[in-house]
């Protein structure tokens, strides 16, 4: 795959953040990774590096790719930094006000061809891309959790998005090796819009005694090809977030489907998050969640 | 699986040689296991051992079938067209097309045939398993046996318990299933739809609408939801593999027997069978009609 560099920058280093730095970095593209907090800009270099390492040890990355990939990468708690940027991803945490401040500010650092792309999950892209005085330049690019193994980007247009930016952002996805699938600006893109769903209608049907959580687990993968069962792939995702996810959508679709169901509060009330805190619907001796 | 030991139920009068009864005889024949299936004419008899035959032979293609064990699973699978040859069978697993007075009316010839023991079995996926029970004799012996699509491939089979269903005969199916290869069986209650398909109508329609309604392209929304979820399929060329015809047919009777939206058939899907868009089946559907589509 032939394209040229680019310096891209990534504003936020956490879990998508960080994921999102490692995809651009093992592309060849200079990175910026920024992020306010000094801690956690850190970690989220180390988790960039750690994969990159444990990619040599599966096999997956030579030395040098590694060497070089990391080279690609630096990190920065100055937004100054960013200036050289054509494209900037955002992923700071699900604020409206945060996202759109952080386009404002960038307006004012960066070029105007660079392109913007945001990461969220539930909020609007057209509202977010209001934060900048280029809305044209917005664009939603919604990675999935790991980004580094996960190869869909769902592309979102927002009311004011230009055709120029919408196409430079498919090829730069392109570039990524990511397969770009393009919905629309409205809650929850496709995955989320029907997984939410799904994953609240198989936890009625758990409350409703249908079947234990082993016997939906593992009639549901048997019967439709899904790699994991509905409660397995929940205690992956935690509890918290299924919870903040669904509840966003609720609040934007009132659509009853949406809605967590009781056991939601109470698993999270109770500290049972899912893997990350040992328990969710399953015990878990290891919590880590993914090896590289 | 050890086939010099004679297995309980041991000889299956299967009815229906179609898409599921297929599937269903090569599974109960590699389990050593005899099938005498009744059709209703030698031409679709005819057809079911070609089906039979071409998914024993894929098999043996990728290597995961011995020759051998092609030959005697075929020759374990015997055809009629006619009903007294089903005398002496130990259970019956009933999978003709999905109507409720075509089943009713077959199973209490049947029933008449085999006596009161025999335990009786359905493929059903939409009608009552506790309805097509409550005509025949001894209703406690009647039972859903429900398989997915392609039977030899899916790993799940829903037990289905009708409210006069023996607890002996859940055990013995439990049982059954142990000895099918590959296979789980999962105790289901029997609501519309069981378990799986009670999930999965839903998310079907919902896809269906969001389709209509420009979410995004057939193709992008099968691509996202494998890509982001790491399903086998999408949900659209799961639907035209399944037929949109059967979708439309299951998905209403859940939805007159629920009264619940979720399952109320999207107008789209409606206007496509009306159509004659069935799906893979008659190349017309979601993705089948696709420019350089799967
Ligand atoms: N976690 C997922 O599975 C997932 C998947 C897809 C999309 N998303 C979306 O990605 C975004 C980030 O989610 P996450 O899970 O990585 O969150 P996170 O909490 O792990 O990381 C957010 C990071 O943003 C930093 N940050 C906060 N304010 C900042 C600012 N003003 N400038 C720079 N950095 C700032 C924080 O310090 C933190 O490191 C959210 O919009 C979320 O909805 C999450
Ligand atoms: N196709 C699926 O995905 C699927 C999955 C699970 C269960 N089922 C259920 O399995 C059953 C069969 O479905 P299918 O998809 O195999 O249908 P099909 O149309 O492929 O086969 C039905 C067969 O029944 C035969 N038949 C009709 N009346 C008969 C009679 N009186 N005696 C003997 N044979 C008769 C027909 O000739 C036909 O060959 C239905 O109850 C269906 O709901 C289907």
């Amino acid at each position: 795959m032939s394209h040229s560099r680019k310096t891209v920058a990534v504003v936020g280093a956490g879990t998508m953040g960080s994921g999102i730095a490692t995809v651009m970095a093992r592309a060849g593209h200079t990175t910026i990774l920024f992020d306010i907090d000094e801690a956690g800009l850190r970690r989220g270099v180390d988790t960039v590096h750690g994969f990159f390492d444990n990619s040599v040890r599966k096999g997956k990355l030579s030395a040098g790719q590694a060497s070089a990939a990391k080279a690609a990468l630096k990190g920065t708690t100055s937004l100054a930094d960013l200036a050289s940027s054509e494209v900037v991803v955002e992923a700071v945490f699900e604020n409206l006000d945060l996202k759109k401040e952080i386009f404002g500010q960038l307006d004012e650092i960066v070029s105007e061809s660079a392109l913007f792309h945001t990461n969220t999950s539930t909020l609007s892209v057209t509202g977010i891309a209001s934060g900048s005085r280029i809305p044209g330049r917005v664009v939603g690019t919604h990675y999935c959790n790991p980004a580094p193994l996960m190869k869909l980007v769902e592309v979102a247009d927002g009311r004011h998005t230009a055709d120029w930016a919408h196409r430079a952002t498919l090829e730069f996805l392109g570039s990524l090796g990511k397969t770009g699938v393009v919905t629309k600006d409205r809650p929850g893109f496709i995955v989320n819009r029907f997984l939410i769903p799904w994953e609240n209608s198989c936890i009625r049907a758990l409350e409703a005694g249908l079947g234990t959580k082993e016997a939906i687990d593992s009639a549901v993968p048997g019967a439709l090809g899904h790699p994991m069962g509905p409660f397995r792939l929940l205690d992956i995702v935690g509890m918290d977030i299924h919870q903040q996810v669904a509840t966003r959508l609720y609040e934007q679709l009132r659509d009853p489907r949406f809605f967590p169901p009781p056991m939601v509060e109470r698993m999270v009330a109770a500290g049972d998050l899912g893997r990350k805190t040992g328990r969710g619907f399953y015990e878990y001796g290891d919590t880590r969640l993914f090896g590289s | 699986m050890n086939t010099s030991s004679v297995p309980d139920l041991a000889t299956i009068g299967l009815l229906g040689f179609g898409t599921m009864g297929a599937g269903i005889a090569q599974v109960m024949a590699a389990s050593g296991r005899r099938v005498v299936v009744l059709e209703t004419d030698r031409a679709r008899l005819d057809e079911g051992f070609a089906l039979v035959g071409a998914s024993l032979d894929a098999g043996v293609t990728r290597g995961r079938l011995s020759e051998n064990a092609r030959t005697s699973a075929l020759a374990r699978i015997t055809g009629t067209t006619e009903i007294r040859d089903l005398a002496g069978v130990e259970a019956v697993l009933e999978s003709v097309t999905e109507n409720g007075e075509l089943k009713k009316a077959l199973l209490t010839r049947v029933a008449a045939l085999v006596g009161e023991k025999i335990p009786i079995l359905t493929n059903t996926s939409a009608l009552s398993v506790t309805d097509l029970a409550a005509g025949l004799p001894n209703p406690a012996r009647v039972a859903g046996l429900h398989f997915f699509n392609p039977a030899p491939a899916m790993r799940t089979v829903e037990i289905v318990r009708a409210l006069h269903t023996g607890e002996d005969l859940v055990d013995r199916l439990f049982a059954l299933v142990e000895t099918l290869d590959g296979k789980d069986a999962v105790l289901v209650k029997d609501r519309p739809g069981f378990l799986v398909n009670a999930l999965l109508m839903p998310y079907l329609n919902d896809v269906v609408q969001e389709y209509d309604d420009g979410l995004a392209s057939a193709e992008d929304l099968d691509a996202a939801l494998r890509l982001g979820l790491g399903y086998k399929s999408g949900p659209l060329e799961m639907l035209d593999m399944i037929g949109l015809d059967v979708h439309l047919h299951a998905t209403e009777a859940a939805y007159r027997a629920t009264l619940d939206p979720r399952y109320a058939p999207p107008p789209l899907l409606r206007r496509m069978v009306a159509a004659g868009m069935l799906g893979a089946k008659n190349g017309q559907g979601f993705r089948t009609g696709e420019e350089g589509g799967r």
